[in-house]
């Protein structure tokens, strides 16, 4: 029922979200921030990618009347 | 058919009652196998609950109209114009009627006269109550869409729908979407979603049109099928300020076909520019932190250092002021004034020892006496 690449995009969009609400938070680290930083910046990138590549399927159902 | 009591001696056809209303049935059927009439509804009434008659007349002329109550699917009063489908009859009481297959009202007036009779049922009903309206969901994976997949309207929910967010199932129920067979055709295709249950959402699209060919939804079993549907409805009917029953028994009215693809959608683009401008108000926020966070240790710093200085002043501070003490307390300086040490046992006779600034002098002491 679902389409697994639309799902893949928008838990990759709430992960994205999720890292970059990390720099604003109290778990904050100034040990992690690079590592972390490089992280979100190359799933941003993926998500760049996955978002233009993503077409909508059509199907028009043949459906007896 | 042949008279059962023909009767060669009479030059004309001889029939038994109920044969002369079969044969007529029979011609009837043969002549006007279907036909539409259009005219004004009169004297309109509702027989237990089960049967619909009414007169329709014009000018000069009236006919009597019969339906079962459950094929009547518009809200009928009298002084309506409309357009009726179906065929002539003679009742076994001999009465001549026309058998109704549809109805629907026609031109402006009756169709919102309609409108407004069947909007003020079902309201009260509950079918448009805003409690039962359900949420489009956020993930949107599979949509079922209805519609004529020639129409314009279709066309421009597709573009857009393909503009803003891709991987869509998208599944086409194609089907008529005026005329008299239009509404059991999108009741079918909402009973097919339904059955089937692989949609998240179904979409119900038609672009604009007059009010006639708009009016299929307001047909009253489209509109409770809508209401009854077990997924989502959303609805994109005509233009902006086209608003059908259908719209309102949907749990979503878009506006246009075209609306109804924004908000079933993320705009890809807008979700791009987002997430780059929380990267851009994020790589700000870092700078703005790291360099309040080395300005914070650089004033720190500062301050440590004006402490150490200042302590250190303090301290040689003290320092000189113990060395001031110091000094004035060394017998040099004593003596630089003028002074002289005087050591050994100044008993007259011994000699002593006399210790000037620059000099050491042995002297014998020669006279001693108490100092007044």
């Amino acid at each position: 029922m679902s389409n697994p690449k639309s799902n893949s995009i928008t838990t990759k969009i709430t992960e994205l979200d999720a890292q970059i609400q990390w720099f604003y938070s109290d778990e904050f680290s100034l040990d992690e921030a690079e590592s972390r930083y490089k992280a979100a910046l190359k799933l941003h990138q993926e998500i760049e990618q996955d978002l233009s590549a993503l077409k909508n399927k059509i199907t028009v159902l043949n459906v007896a009347k | 058919m042949q008279p059962s009591s023909f009767d060669s001696a009479s030059p004309v056809p001889r029939f038994s009652v109920s044969e002369f209303l079969a044969i007529t049935n029979q011609t009837l059927n043969y002549a006007f196998p279907k036909l539409e009439l259009v005219g004004e509804v009169s004297s309109f009434k509702v027989s237990k609950g089960k049967w619909v008659f009414f007169d329709l007349k014009d000018a000069s002329g009236t006919v009597s109209c019969f339906l079962p109550l459950f094929s009547l699917r518009t809200a009928l009063e009298d002084g309506m114009k409309v357009l009726v489908s179906g065929a002539p009859k003679v009742t076994d009481f001999g009465k001549f009627s026309f058998t109704i297959q549809s109805v629907r009202p026609l031109g402006e007036g009756s169709l919102k006269k309609a409108f407004d009779l069947l909007k003020d049922k079902l309201t009260r009903e509950g079918l448009f109550a805003p409690e039962k309206k359900r949420p489009l969901p956020e993930d949107l994976t599979t949509l079922g869409v209805i519609s004529s997949v020639n129409a314009a309207g279709y066309a421009d929910f597709i573009k857009i729908l393909d503009a803003r967010w891709g991987g869509l199932d998208i599944r086409v129920y194609n089907c008529g979407v005026q005329g008299a067979s239009a509404a059991d055709e999108l009741i079918r295709a909402l009973d097919y979603f339904n059955e089937q249950g692989t949609v998240d959402v179904i979409a119900l699209l038609r672009g604009g049109g007059s009010k006639d060919d708009l009016a299929v939804f307001n047909d009253e079993l489209l509109v409770r099928r809508i209401a009854a549907s077990k997924i989502p409805v959303i609805t994109g009917i005509g233009h902006e300020v086209d608003v059908s029953l259908a719209d309102l028994a949907a749990d979503v009215r878009a506006s246009t076909p075209s609306n109804a693809a924004e908000l079933l959608t993320r705009d890809k683009s807008a979700e791009l520019r987002r997430l780059r401008g929380s990267f851009s108000s994020l790589k700000t926020y870092l700078d703005h932190y790291l360099s309040t966070l080395l300005e914070t240790r650089r004033a720190a710093l500062a301050r440590a250092e004006r402490e150490i200085l200042s302590r250190l002043s303090l301290i040689e501070k003290e320092l000189a002021s113990k060395r001031a003490v110091l000094d004035s307390l060394n017998p040099e300086n004593v003596l630089r004034q003028g002074y002289s040490i005087l050591t050994g046992d100044p008993s007259p006779g011994n000699v002593v020892k006399i210790t000037t600034f620059d000099k050491l002098i042995s002297a014998k002491v020669t006279h001693v006496q108490p100092k007044i």
